[in-house]
Order: structure tokens, then C-alpha cells, then sequence
């Protein structure tokens, strides 16, 4: 398993638009990917595959997330995901 | 196990009765789902008709997409790209299939356990932004539901138990719709027993209990539970004991419905010897025939609101005309006041009547509409006895602008040879103070009027009948309605024009009761009230009520009225 955190960079946070990047982003990959809050200790862990769950982190612009990968391509994963919410144009 | 405690949730009894079922709850006003579980052999069924449901809806959002990227672009095909990923998701659906699976329940009972859930858990994170895309979900489930509806069609009829239909709001259409046997009770968290949907459940004899504060939240659906619409309680996971208690009761009822309901044959005259005309009011179509079996000398008022909106905005003259028809042709000798749509008055969600253009002032405002109906009524008026109502007027001009309208129709129709009754009377109901005050005015331009106490009631005391902290103020004791009831009849008897009295004050025995001894007689009720209300006037004497009239109208306080009227009628009734 691969991880690593990141704040998100986006202006709007990971509301629709961004979230549904992120979730198209995601399926180009085989890992698994899951993205937790990284200043809450609820558990609260989104599938960034699921749009639902995405939406659910309610994070918004400056909210640090940790991105963790696990499969074949996880490296690259993390990677690409990390580069799109921290403002990059990954998508 | 799990000790289950019972609880009382309290609301306003809105329809008088008792029944216990289980649950069906309404995820939508509009949309009420039936959730039942499954045998063993269909639960793959139901998966592939999931499937199917979630093909079909992206398939109809992909059209749409490509529809709207030609035309606007931008921000509307983002929105279906959401709505898109909804379905895409598999935490969605196969959270869905898998539920179906476990919990063997049918499609749209799994579809809205796993939405309920994410909403909750929506609700529970506090961003204004999310709390909004909520609708995104809502709208896929919706869309979901209604293809599912598409290959099972919506009826109680195949249910195995008896159900109780539970939601935030139930619109009066989706009650007329869903009428069966096996539908037996409602229950709403908003509205009240002055609103329209409680008026059908009347009608429908369904116990109803409204007004009941966060019934929703934790309620599943099958779950058993008791409607108690005399008391306005609800009881959910009643105990034995209870339970048995009702049992008890809804038999006791049903024994005393098949007594009371059928005192026909039996005249509708007082003690000393006055006839009274007992009319039925109905709500859609069908009910004429209820009216019928109760022997009502008339229809005093139809409501045509929910049979002209069944099918849309726009409905067609000929079905129209068909329902009328159907109306009139089996009230046989009986007239039929037929009330053109009260548009304004459909309630929006909230339950707030619209006042700015509703009634009358709405039909001029869209005359085609108005012209349609006009024409159908004319149609059907070969079939048997109908007389047209205006409905909410309020001033005279509006009146002769209706006549007007109506004179030019009857002329067309003639022109193309439509054969139609001549002698169709036009009536008005007089429901606003403004028409109470110069109701000898209108009836110079009227053949008949009804007077609708509801509104009238509402507008002269400026309270809102749905509002329901405030319902003690929906008063029928206040003496500013004893004044102008008898204000109303002193300036329409000289006329010579016949009232009927059509609101909620004639189905109560003792406000009814008030109305005969204050010159009114002509009555019309209910189905639901019809025995209740012949009973009375069986067992009153005029003379009688006269006297408690004229001494109710010196009266200054509400309660010491009240005290009057039921210590009149005490050994009546």
C-alpha cells in the first residue's frame, strides 16, 4: 500500500465538478484508492471511485486528505490523485 | 433479542376511525413506493428489474446530455454527469442488489433503505453545499422508482397485508389513486383535518392522523402500526395488549358503520315536520355511487379538482366530458352541482393555500381552461341534471364576466349542433367575506348558491386552516360567524334564490344543528358525515333551534355558545 497526504488545492473543494474528476480519475486505475480527512479521526474513508462517498468528505479548499492506494498501480495512483486534488490539472 | 417499547406519537385526528397495518412509507409526495418482501424464487427477478431500472435511467440521461450539450453546454450536462456517477456508483447499487439479496425485499424498498441511509449520513455533515446536492441523489432515486413503477404498476390491490401509508405530505390525488381494500389508514407528518388530503380520507373512510411530528425518521416500512383517527394518535410497536384493544375497536366500528350508514329509506325531516335537503359532496367521480347507496337527495358540491388534474394540466374535453357523464348519468334524478376547478386552491407542498388567483379569478385568468370544462359540463349535461358553480367569487363584475363566458360557450356549442341542456342552471359559492356581504348582489346574477364555510370561515377569522398551532382559532363558535351566517341568510331569503350549504360546518351535527336554527335548509356533507348529520335532523325539532339561535347570537363569549348548542342538542343526540 502505497499513501501520502495532500491539501486539497481546488477553490471550490471536492464539491461536484471536482469530485466528479476525481472519481473518473480513479477508475483509470486498478488499486483500490481511498481518501480519508487527515484532521478527523472518525474513520470516515471515501472510496474515490464513489461519487456518494466522495461527496461525503466534505473537504473543502485547505482541507488535508491522505490518499492511500493498494494493487498493481498504486504508486502511479496516488501519484496522479494527489497531483489532481493538490490544484494540478490531472485530469 | 430486542425488547421493542411501544410508542404514542401524537398528531390531530384528521379522519375518524381506528386501523392497524403495516407501514408503506411515501419517500416523496408524489411518489409512494410499495415495499413488501420477497419469496425466495423472485429475488432475481427483482435484481434484474434493478438492472433494467439502472440502464434505462442512464440511458435517458446520456439522451439528455446530448440533447443539452447541442443547445447549452456547460453547467446543466455537469449536472447529469453527477447524476450519471450516481448510477455508476457501485457503493450505490450494488449496495442496492446486495440489500435485495440479504434482506429479500423487492427493488424499490432497497433503493430507498440505501438513499435514506446516505442522506442521513448527508444531513449529519454540516456544508450548506452538500445539504444542496442531496438533490442530486433525490432525483436519481426518483428517476430509478419511476422506471421500476414502468414495468410494476403501482396498486395495494396485490398486497398480502394491510397497509398504512405514512409520509411527510400525501397529496389527495395520490389517496384517489391508491384507494384499495387494503389501504387503511394515513398518516402525514405536515397538513391537518382541514386539508384537502384529509377531506378525501373522509370521504374514502380511511382513519387518518396528521400534524404527527417526526413519524419518518426510523420508521421502516412493514413495520405494524396503529392509526387512531378519533384520538389523532399513532401507536408504533404497539404491545399485544394494545394491539388487541384495536383489534376490538376497528370490529366494533365496522359493526357500527353497518348500522349506522343505512338509515335510508328513513325521510330527512325534523321532529316537527320541516323537510331538509341533505346533500353529498364528492371529490372525484367514483364517489357519486357512495352518495347514491347513502339515498342523498343531491350533490350538493363536486369538487373537480382532483378528477380534472388526474392526467396532467391539460386534460381533454372528451375525458372530461366522460367523467361528468359518468357523474351525472349515475346521480340519475338527483341534480349535481358541479364546482368549475378551485385551481388556486390545489395546496402546494407546504400545505399554503395560494389566495392572489385562485377560484373564479383564476378561470378568467385562463379562460381555455375554463372554456374546456364549460363545454364538457355542457356535453354531459344530456345525461342528467347539472348545474354549473362558480367557485370563490368575489366580486359581481367577475360574475358577469363568468356569465358572459358562459353565454358565448352555450352559443358556439349551438352553432355546431352539440346537443346539451338548456336549462343548466349557474350558481356561486359565496366563500369570501366579501361575498357574504353582498350576497343578495350576486344572487340577482345567480340561479342558486353554496355557501363553503371553510374559506369563509378562514378568511373572516384570518387564520390559516392548515396552519395547526394556531387551529383553535378556526372557530365556528366565534360570534363574528354566527353574525355573518345569519347576515347571509337574512340577505338571501328575500331573494327567493335556494342556498345549500356545503362546508365542513354542515357535516358537524352541532354547528349543523346552529345552521337550521338559523333559517338554512338545505344541507350538504360528506359521504363519511351523511348518517351522522340525517340523524340529527331526525331527532331536532326547528322551533327548537330557532330559539337556541336567537339566544347564541346575543352571546359575547365562544365557550358559553358552544355550551348552549351542546346542552340543546344533548338529548338529541
Amino acid at each position: 500500500m502505497t499513501d501520502r497526504e495532500v491539501v486539497i488545492g481546488h477553490k471550490l473543494g471536492l464539491h461536484a465538478r471536482a469530485s466528479a474528476r476525481l472519481v473518473q480519475l480513479a477508475g483509470g486505475f486498478q488499486s483500490r484508492i481511498c481518501i480519508s480527512r487527515a484532521d478527523r479521526s472518525d474513520g470516515t474513508e471515501a472510496d474515490a471511485r464513489s461519487i456518494l462517498s466522495v461527496l461525503l468528505l466534505a473537504a473543502a479548499q485547505g482541507t488535508r486528505v491522505r490518499v492511500a492506494a493498494d494493487g498493481r498501480d498504486e504508486q502511479a495512483a496516488v501519484e496522479a490523485v494527489c497531483h489532481y486534488l493538490g490544484g494540478g490539472e490531472g485530469a | 433479542m430486542k425488547t421493542v417499547v411501544e410508542r404514542r406519537l401524537t398528531g390531530v385526528a384528521a379522519s375518524p376511525g381506528v386501523a392497524f397495518g403495516h407501514a408503506v412509507t411515501s419517500w416523496d409526495p408524489e411518489f409512494v413506493t410499495l415495499n413488501y418482501t420477497l419469496e425466495p424464487s423472485e429475488v432475481d427477478s427483482q435484481v434484474e428489474s434493478l438492472r433494467r431500472s439502472v440502464d434505462e435511467s442512464r440511458q435517458q440521461l446520456v439522451r439528455m446530455q446530448d440533447k443539452l450539450a447541442g443547445a447549452v453546454g456547460g453547467d446543466s450536462t455537469t449536472l447529469i454527469d453527477a447524476h450519471l456517477l450516481i448510477l455508476e456508483d457501485r457503493l450505490f447499487v450494488e449496495r442496492i442488489v446486495e440489500k435485495i439479496r440479504a434482506e429479500r425485499i423487492n427493488a424499490e424498498w432497497a433503493i430507498q433503505a440505501v438513499s435514506s441511509h446516505i442522506l442521513e449520513a448527508y444531513d449529519r455533515v454540516h456544508d450548506d453545499y452538500l445539504r444542496d446536492r442531496r438533490g442530486d441523489l433525490e432525483d436519481v432515486v426518483r428517476r430509478l422508482l419511476a422506471n421500476l413503477r414502468s414495468y410494476h404498476p403501482l396498486t395495494f390491490d396485490s398486497l398480502r397485508y394491510n397497509s398504512i401509508l405514512v409520509g411527510r405530505t400525501i397529496l389527495p390525488m395520490t389517496l384517489l389513486e391508491l384507494k384499495s381494500p387494503r389501504l387503511v389508514g394515513v398518516v402525514t407528518e405536515s397538513g391537518g383535518p382541514l386539508s384537502h388530503t384529509a377531506i378525501v380520507a373522509r370521504s374514502l373512510n380511511l382513519p387518518a392522523v396528521m400534524g404527527v411530528d417526526e413519524v419518518l425518521p426510523g420508521l421502516m416500512s412493514g413495520e405494524l402500526i396503529i392509526v387512531d383517527g378519533d384520538e389523532g394518535v399513532v401507536i408504533r410497536a404497539p404491545s399485544e395488549e394494545t394491539l388487541e384493544s384495536y383489534r376490538v375497536r376497528v370490529q366494533e366500528n365496522a359493526e357500527t358503520r353497518r348500522r349506522v350508514e343505512r338509515p335510508v329509506g328513513a325521510p330527512c325531516v325534523t321532529r316537527d315536520r320541516i323537510s331538509i335537503l341533505l346533500g353529498s359532496n364528492i371529490n372525484f367521480k367514483e364517489e357519486v355511487d357512495a352518495a347514491v347507496a347513502h339515498e342523498c337527495e343531491a350533490v350538493g358540491l363536486y369538487r373537480t379538482e382532483f378528477d380534472f388534474f388526474r392526467d396532467g394540466p391539460k386534460p381533454s374535453e372528451a375525458r372530461l366530458a366522460e367523467d361528468y357523464a359518468y357523474v351525472l348519468s349515475h346521480a340519475g334524478d338527483r341534480w349535481v352541482n358541479i364546482r368549475a376547478v378551485d385551481a388556486g386552491m390545489r395546496e402546494n407542498r407546504d400545505g399554503w393555500p395560494a389566495t392572489g388567483s385562485r377560484g373564479l379569478r383564476f378561470l378568467l385568468e385562463n379562460r381555455g381552461l375554463f372554456r374546456t370544462q364549460l363545454r364538457a359540463i355542457y356535453r354531459a349535461s344530456v345525461h342528467g341534471h347539472a348545474r354549473i358553480l362558480l367557485p370563490f367569487v368575489s366580486t359581481p363584475e367577475e360574475l358577469s364576466e363568468a356569465r358572459r363566458i358562459n353565454a358565448d360557450v352555450r352559443r358556439r356549442l349551438s352553432e355546431r349542433g352539440v346537443p346539451f341542456d338548456e336549462s343548466v342552471p349557474m350558481g356561486v359559492m359565496i366563500e369570501t367575506p366579501a361575498a357574504a356581504e353582498s350576497c343578495d348582489l350576486m344572487a340577482s346574477q345567480a340561479d342558486f348558491m353554496c355557501l363553503g364555510t371553510n374559506d369563509l370561515i378562514q378568511y373572516l377569522l384570518a387564520v390559516d386552516r392548515t396552519d395547526l398551532a394556531n387551529l383553535q382559532l378556526y372557530d365556528p363558535y366565534h360570534p363574528a360567524v354566527l353574525r355573518v351566517l345569519k347576515r347571509v341568510h337574512t340577505l338571501v331569503a328575500p331573494t327567493g334564490k335556494p342556498m345549500v350549504v356545503c362546508g365542513e360546518l354542515a357535516a358537524d351535527p352541532y354547528s349543523a344543528a346552529v345552521l337550521l336554527g338559523l333559517g338554512f335548509t338545505r344541507l350538504s356533507v360528506n359521504v363519511g358525515a351523511y348518517a351522522r348529520i340525517k340523524r340529527m335532523i331526525r331527532s331536532v325539532a326547528v322551533t327548537e333551534l330557532r330559539e337556541m339561535a336567537d339566544g347564541i347570537l346575543g352571546m359575547r363569549s365562544r365557550d358559553r355558545i358552544e355550551r348552549r348548542v351542546r346542552d340543546t342538542l344533548a338529548k338529541d343526540l
